[in-house]
C-alpha cells in the first residue's frame, strides 16, 4: 500500500520556517549596530552636524523604529548584543559555550553570569542541539556556501569532501578549556563562528572596520568549501561539541517510520550534518533542522518524544530491498 | 611489545591533542599582541582593577560597546594576544560621560555597578608646559567647564585664576582630555597610583561618604 504523495504533513514546512528564523537572526545581527548608531546621534542631539550619510542613517533608523519606541537613547535599548550574549527585552541570556570557557578562564563562578546560560541549556537539554540549525548566524552562511559548492559541483568544479571523525570537535572544546585556563582569556570566542559573526558585523558597522576574527571565519568558509562540506561545523565548532553533549539525552528526536521509508536515501544527502537518518543513525549530532523532513518524499520522517534513538529498523517498507526480503521468506517458508 | 604499543597510543594522544590546537594558534596568530601607548588605552568605568583579571572575565561580546550613548567604548579588534575583543577607551578619541549602561548590562563581573564618584579608570594629570593659562596666563577653563564631577575632580587652583588643577575626586573619566583644545594634548590619564594631585602627593581614593 503505498502512501499517498499528494497530502504531505505540515512538518515539511518547518524547514521553510528554521530558513525564516535564521534569516530574521542575521538580520537582526546587521540591524542591531545601525540601531546603535542611531541611538548616539540620539544621544549627541546635533543631527546638523552629522555627515551626510550619517544623516542617512538617522532617517531610515528613524522612519524604522518610530513606530515602536517614544525615546529612542532608552527605549532602544530592550533588544542588545548577539548570540553570544545578549539582552532581550529585560531578559540576559549567554551561550553556554561563553559561560563555560569563561568560568575556566577565571577560576571563578559568578552566577549572575552563569544563570544567563541557564535557559539556552534547558532548551538544549530537551531539543538537542537547536542552536546549531535554527538560531547560529554562521549555519545562516555556512548553508548559503554549501548550496554554492553544489551548484559548483553540479558546474563541474571538483570540491572536496572529506570525512573525518566527529570527535575532533570534542577534542578542539577540551583544548579551548584547558588554553583559557592557561592563558587567562576566554579563547573559545576566538573561533566560535557565530560569536566572531555577531562582534564582527558590529566592529564592521559601529566601529568602521571588521578585526581579526572576519579572516578566521573566512578561512572556515573556505575549508568548508574546499575541503569538506560544512566541514567546521561538523568536525572542529567547539559550541557545537557542548551542544552535541548536552542534546545527547534530547526529548524531542525526529525518528524514522520504517512502514513509510522507500529507502530513497534523499535524506542522508541533503543532511547538513552528514548524519543516516537512512539506518536510524541520529545520535547526538542532530540539530533537529528538519531539512530531512523536508526532503523525504513519503513522509517517513516525523518527530517522536524519546530520549534515545531507535535502533536500525531494517530496510524501509516501501523499497525494493524490503519487497525482495518479504518474497524470499515466502518462498523459504 | 606491550611498552612500545603503550608509547605509540601517548604519542597518538600528544599528536592529537596538538592538532587540537591548530584553530586557537591560527586564531592568536591573527591577533598579535601590540600593546600601544599605554595612556591612550584606558579601562572602562567599573572594571575589574587587574587588566589580567579583567581580561580572563571578558567573554567579549561587546555589549559595552552597543549601549554606549557616547561611543567611546573601543576594543581591540586585531591587536591584543590574550585580550583581543576586550573593550578599551581612548579618551582623546571619545571619553567617557560616566553614564553607568555599560556596567549595567554587562553580563559577567568584568564591569560592575559601582557608585561613579567610586570608578577609578585613572586620573588625569596636567602637564603644566603645555596647558594655555599656566603657560601664558591664557584664558581657557574648557577643563573645568567640561568635568561631569565638579569641583571635587577638577578646579582652578586659588588665586591662578583659569589654571586648572586636579583634585582627589577625579575618577579619571577623561572629558578634559576630549575637550582639551591644545593640540599637543596636555591632559592625559594615568593610573591612580602613579598621578599626583593638586597638593602634589600621592592621590588616595576618597571613600569618605
Amino acid at each position: 500500500m503505498k502512501k499517498r504523495v499528494d497530502s504531505p504533513s505540515a512538518l515539511r514546512h518547518l524547514n521553510k520556517l528554521r530558513w525564516v528564523v535564521l534569516t530574521l537572526i542575521f538580520l537582526m545581527l546587521i540591524l542591531l549596530p545601525f540601531i546603535h548608531l542611531y541611538q548616539t546621534y540620539v544621544a549627541a542631539h546635533a543631527y546638523d552636524l552629522l555627515l551626510p550619510h550619517e544623516k542617512t542613517i538617522y532617517d531610515v533608523m528613524e522612519w524604522f523604529t518610530a513606530p515602536f519606541v517614544n525615546d529612542p537613547e532608552t527605549d532602544l535599548d530592550a533588544i542588545k548584543g548577539t548570540t553570544w550574549s545578549g539582552t532581550f527585552f529585560g531578559l540576559q541570556l549567554s551561550d553556554p559555550l561563553a559561560v563555560v570557557s569563561q568560568v575556566a578562564a577565571s577560576f571563578f563562578l559568578y552566577w549572575p553570569f552563569i544563570l544567563t546560560g541557564l535557559i539556552p541549556v534547558v532548551v538544549t537539554m530537551l531539543l538537542g542541539r537547536v542552536f546549531c540549525g535554527w538560531i547560529c548566524p554562521a549555519t545562516f552562511i555556512y548553508e548559503l556556501n554549501d548550496t554554492l559548492a553544489a551548484w559548483m559541483r553540479r558546474a563541474g568544479v571538483p570540491l572536496g569532501d572529506k570525512v573525518y571523525d566527529k570527535r575532533i570537535k570534542y577534542l578542539i572544546l577540551l583544548a579551548g578549556l584547558v588554553l583559557s585556563m592557561l592563558l587567562g582569556s576566554v579563547m573559545t570566542a576566538a573561533i566560535y563562528p557565530p560569536a566572531i559573526i555577531g562582534r564582527e558585523l558590529y566592529y564592521a558597522i559601529a566601529q568602521g572596520a571588521f578585526g581579526s576574527g572576519a579572516v578566521f571565519f573566512i578561512l572556515t568558509i573556505i575549508f568548508d568549501l574546499l575541503v569538506a562540506r560544512r566541514g567546521f561545523c561538523r568536525y572542529l565548532c567547539p559550541g557545537g561539541a557542548l551542544y552535541s553533549l548536552l542534546g545527547r539525552y534530547r526529548v524531542l528526536r525526529i525518528q524514522r517510520v520504517v512502514e513509510d521509508c522507500n529507502d530513497c536515501k534523499k535524506c542522508n544527502v541533503v543532511c547538513e550534518f552528514g548524519l543516516d537518518p537512512l539506518q536510524d543513525g541520529f545520535g547526538q549530532e542532530c540539530n533537529n533542522c528538519t531539512a530531512c523532513i523536508a526532503v523525504c518524499p513519503t513522509d517517513a520522517l516525523v518527530f517522536k518524544v524519546q530520549t534515545h534513538d531507535q535502533a536500525f529498523q531494517g530496510p524501509g517498507h516501501l523499497g525494493h530491498a524490503y519487497r525482495n526480503q518479504q518474497v524470499e521468506e515466502k518462498s523459504g517458508g | 611489545m606491550r611498552r612500545r604499543r603503550f608509547l605509540q597510543t601517548i604519542g597518538a594522544y600528544t599528536a592529537l591533542g596538538v592538532v587540537s590546537m591548530i584553530p586557537y594558534g591560527l586564531a592568536r596568530l591573527l591577533s598579535p599582541s601590540v600593546h600601544a601607548a599605554d595612556h591612550a588605552h584606558i579601562p572602562l568605568p567599573g572594571a575589574l582593577a587587574d587588566p589580567d583579571a579583567f581580561a580572563r572575565a571578558c567573554i567579549g561580546c561587546g555589549l559595552c560597546g552597543e549601549v554606549c550613548p557616547p561611543r567611546c567604548v573601543e576594543f581591540k579588534q586585531r591587536e591584543g594576544g590574550s585580550d583581543v575583543n576586550t573593550p578599551y577607551i581612548d579618551p582623546a578619541k571619545k571619553a567617557c560621560i560616566l553614564c553607568n549602561k555599560c556596567m549595567e548590562v554587562c553580563p559577567t563581573d568584568a564591569l560592575t555597578v559601582i557608585p561613579i564618584r567610586d570608578v577609578d579608570m585613572g586620573i588625569a594629570q596636567i602637564d603644566r608646559a603645555a596647558c594655555y593659562p599656566w603657560v601664558d596666563e591664557g584664558v581657557c577653563g574648557a577643563c573645568v567647564a567640561i568635568c561631569p564631577l565638579g569641583d571635587s575632580a577638577i578646579s582652578f587652583e586659588f588665586a591662578n585664576i583659569y589654571k586648572p588643577a586636579v583634585q582627589e575626586g577625579c575618577v579619571g573619566c577623561g572629558q578634559c582630555v576630549e575637550i582639551c583644545p591644545e593640540p599637543s594634548l596636555p591632559i592625559r590619564i594615568v593610573a591612580r597610583s602613579e598621578g599626583t594631585v593638586a597638593k602634589h602627593g600621592v592621590a588616595t581614593r576618597r571613600r569618605s561618604y
